[in-house]
């Protein structure tokens, strides 16, 4: 018996809201209503996670959601990670690109570095990137000194930038992780907004040592990295169940008067296998054929919700 | 250290004393939606780590968080679309921290029983005045939210101490859900006072179904409709009870709600249910059942 001391019932944030002050808490309910250019029900994001695994990632404090899982060196991690790079992400350009689709890369920096060709092929499908850091080696954590966070941010963010110009304007932290600092950093490196806070289905603001940011809702439950690796669900779980979201939230948007957002959260070296790629086209073409959908890639999505719902959230504070 | 929680005889189930529910209901159906604050900087607990990654763990309690923000609503609307309350497995912070969603829930006529202050503040080792103290605090926080007395209690995280059922019973709590030994409510032996336990459901729960053991939604109602079947089934020979635990930030999400509707559009279509409250079970067992209970334990299940 160890006991605990007594200030293990003292409770320093029992307030009303959350527990710490970066957002306010909004019930989905609350939020004001947001319209969607043509009067669409629901935006579809297609996010693709770009992620560069390096070989030597440190297993230290955390393996991300599809890290080096096994002893170094893990041919096997890091080739069929690699796959997605080479292979996978054409799949789904080509995917996309037939039926007039773009996506948000949430892309690793070294990518831009390390595979130009891929960079280019990216940029002229008309493709948004965000920046999802230095690589999945780079994990932003609590453990992690300023200075050095601030290093990466701004290096991942330049590096992009310099790659694809200023509109890179997201960031997704690797492995949805961050520090205490990681919002002000990427509001500092003049970003918009940010995609790792898996809280909600709509976007919402965010306070921010450099002003204000947007949290955009980007999925883990429902996306393939946690369906089809983390769970090793069959991919009709995971396609039947976007499928499934898309009908809650459309039938959110008809009775609420307020567009809603189904991110489809995909990765290169998971969807865009051979015996994948058909199912996504599947559920693309599922997609498409309800009505009241509205593509449009991350930023295009932020700006209409900025200059209807965001705006009208901004009114009431 | 004990070898066996002590607190319950065993009891076959063959022979016992009938139990028969209001209107000769078969079965008592209950609903505990768990509404949870996990802190995002909790404070240290020697037998556990509150997340799964160093603080802050942003992945895991942006998706607890996304229960309060959105699912709540989600899974609350259809509830109320099948008039099933709830009896809400509360971590009573939620009172101070979001009051909307405990107005929602007094609106909709629901329970509120207490799964201690916060889900990151376990019970392990916890000294008896503490845990005293958190169950008082629960009481005065129930009631002034919501004018309810604390008449239920699920430990917060399922982290009990081997002295809780004990404290429970002498802080005046009816019923627990610490033990999934039975179908149906049992006495707990308490050294004062006197003490039921009610089914909860570790089977049906959410969180073992869709997140531990990676269960689609489809299955998850097969799952769940199957448990109802067979409980309601057997509730002809005598009363069963099925508890289906849920927690917003799974059920609640698009892709899952639909199997919750399912679910209670299965239970409700069958008229032999009691759509019941765990204050409701716990009451009903007591004033009508549990003095024969306890006679026929007494006399060594015969």
């Amino acid at each position: 018996m160890t006991g605990l001391p007594d200030s293990y019932l003292h409770y320093p944030h029992r307030r009303r809201g959350l527990d710490h002050d970066r957002f306010a808490f909004r019930a989905l309910p609350a939020a004001a209503p947001v319209a969607w250019p043509g009067g669409a029900r629901v935006a579809l994001w297609v996010a693709v996670h770009m992620g560069h695994f390096p070989m030597d990632a440190p297993a230290k404090p955390f393996v991300p959601p599809g890290g080096m899982e096994r002893p170094y060196p893990s041919y096997w991690d890091y080739t069929q990670r690699d796959y997605g790079n080479r292979i996978g992400i054409y799949r789904l350009l080509r995917v996309l690109g037939e039926r007039g689709l773009r996506a948000t890369a949430l892309m690793s920096a070294v990518l831009a570095t390390r595979y130009p060709a891929l960079a280019r092929d990216i940029a002229a499908a008309g493709w948004e990137v965000a920046a999802a850091g230095i690589d999945m080696g780079h994990l932003h954590h609590g453990g992690l000194d300023e200075a050095t966070e601030r290093g990466w941010v701004h290096q991942a963010v330049a590096t992009l930038r310099g790659a694809f110009g200023p509109g890179v304007r997201g960031w997704h932290s690797p492995g949805f992780s961050q520090s205490m600092k990681t919002l002000d950093l990427i509001a500092e490196a003049g970003l918009d907004y940010c995609t790792d806070w898996v809280n909600d289905d709509m976007p919402y603001a965010v306070s921010t040592g450099s002003g204000t940011l947007t949290a955009m809702p980007l999925p883990y439950d429902l996306s393939d990295q946690r369906m089809l690796h983390q769970q090793m669900l069959p991919t009709e779980a995971f396609t039947d169940a976007v499928l499934a979201a898309h009908a809650t939230l459309d039938a959110e948007a008809r009775a609420s008067g307020g567009g809603r957002i189904l991110t489809l959260a995909i990765t290169p070296w998971l969807m865009g296998q051979p015996h994948r790629i058909r199912a996504l086209a599947g559920l693309l073409d599922a997609l498409q054929a309800r009505d009241g959908l509205w593509a449009a890639t991350g930023r295009e999505i932020l700006d209409a919700w900025r200059a209807s719902a965001g705006r009208a959230e901004k009114g009431q504070t | 250290m004990l070898s066996e929680p002590g607190h319950y005889d065993y009891a076959p189930y063959r022979r016992r004393p009938r139990i028969t529910w209001p209107g000769g209901a078969r079965l008592a159906f209950w609903v505990a939606p768990n509404i949870e604050h996990y802190e995002l900087e909790p404070p240290p607990n020697p037998r556990r780590t509150p997340w799964p990654r160093p603080v802050p763990d942003v992945l895991n309690y942006a998706w607890r968080d996304y229960g309060n923000r959105a699912g709540f609503w989600r899974m609350a609307d259809t509830m109320a679309k099948y008039e099933v309350r709830g009896s809400v497995s509360l971590n009573t912070a939620v009172c101070d921290h979001y009051p909307e969603i405990i107005e929602r829930c007094c609106e909709l006529d629901w329970e509120l029983f207490s799964h201690g202050a916060y889900n990151t503040r376990y019970f392990y080792d916890m000294p008896e005045a503490m845990q005293r103290e958190v169950i008082r605090d629960d009481r005065a926080t129930i009631l002034r939210a919501s004018g309810q007395s604390l008449d239920g209690w699920l430990t917060p995280a399922l982290s009990n101490d081997e002295t809780t059922q004990h404290v429970l019973a002498e802080e005046g709590i009816k019923y627990t859900l610490d033990m999934l030994h039975d179908d149906q409510p049992m006495p707990v032996k308490v050294r004062r006072g006197s003490l039921i336990s009610i089914p909860y459901s570790l089977e049906v729960n959410d969180v073992p179904l869709l997140q531990l053991r990676n269960t689609p939604p489809a299955q998850y109602a097969a799952i769940c409709k199957a448990q109802f079947d067979q409980l309601y089934a057997e509730g002809a020979e005598s009363g069963t009870v099925m508890c289906m635990p849920l927690h917003p930030y799974l059920i609640g999400q698009p892709h899952r709600i639909a199997a919750l509707d399912e679910v209670l559009r299965h239970v409700t279509a069958h008229d032999d249910v009691w759509l019941a409250t765990g204050r409701e079970i716990a009451a009903w067992f007591t004033e009508h059942h549990l003095a024969e209970f306890q006679a026929w334990i007494d006399g060594g299940t015969p």
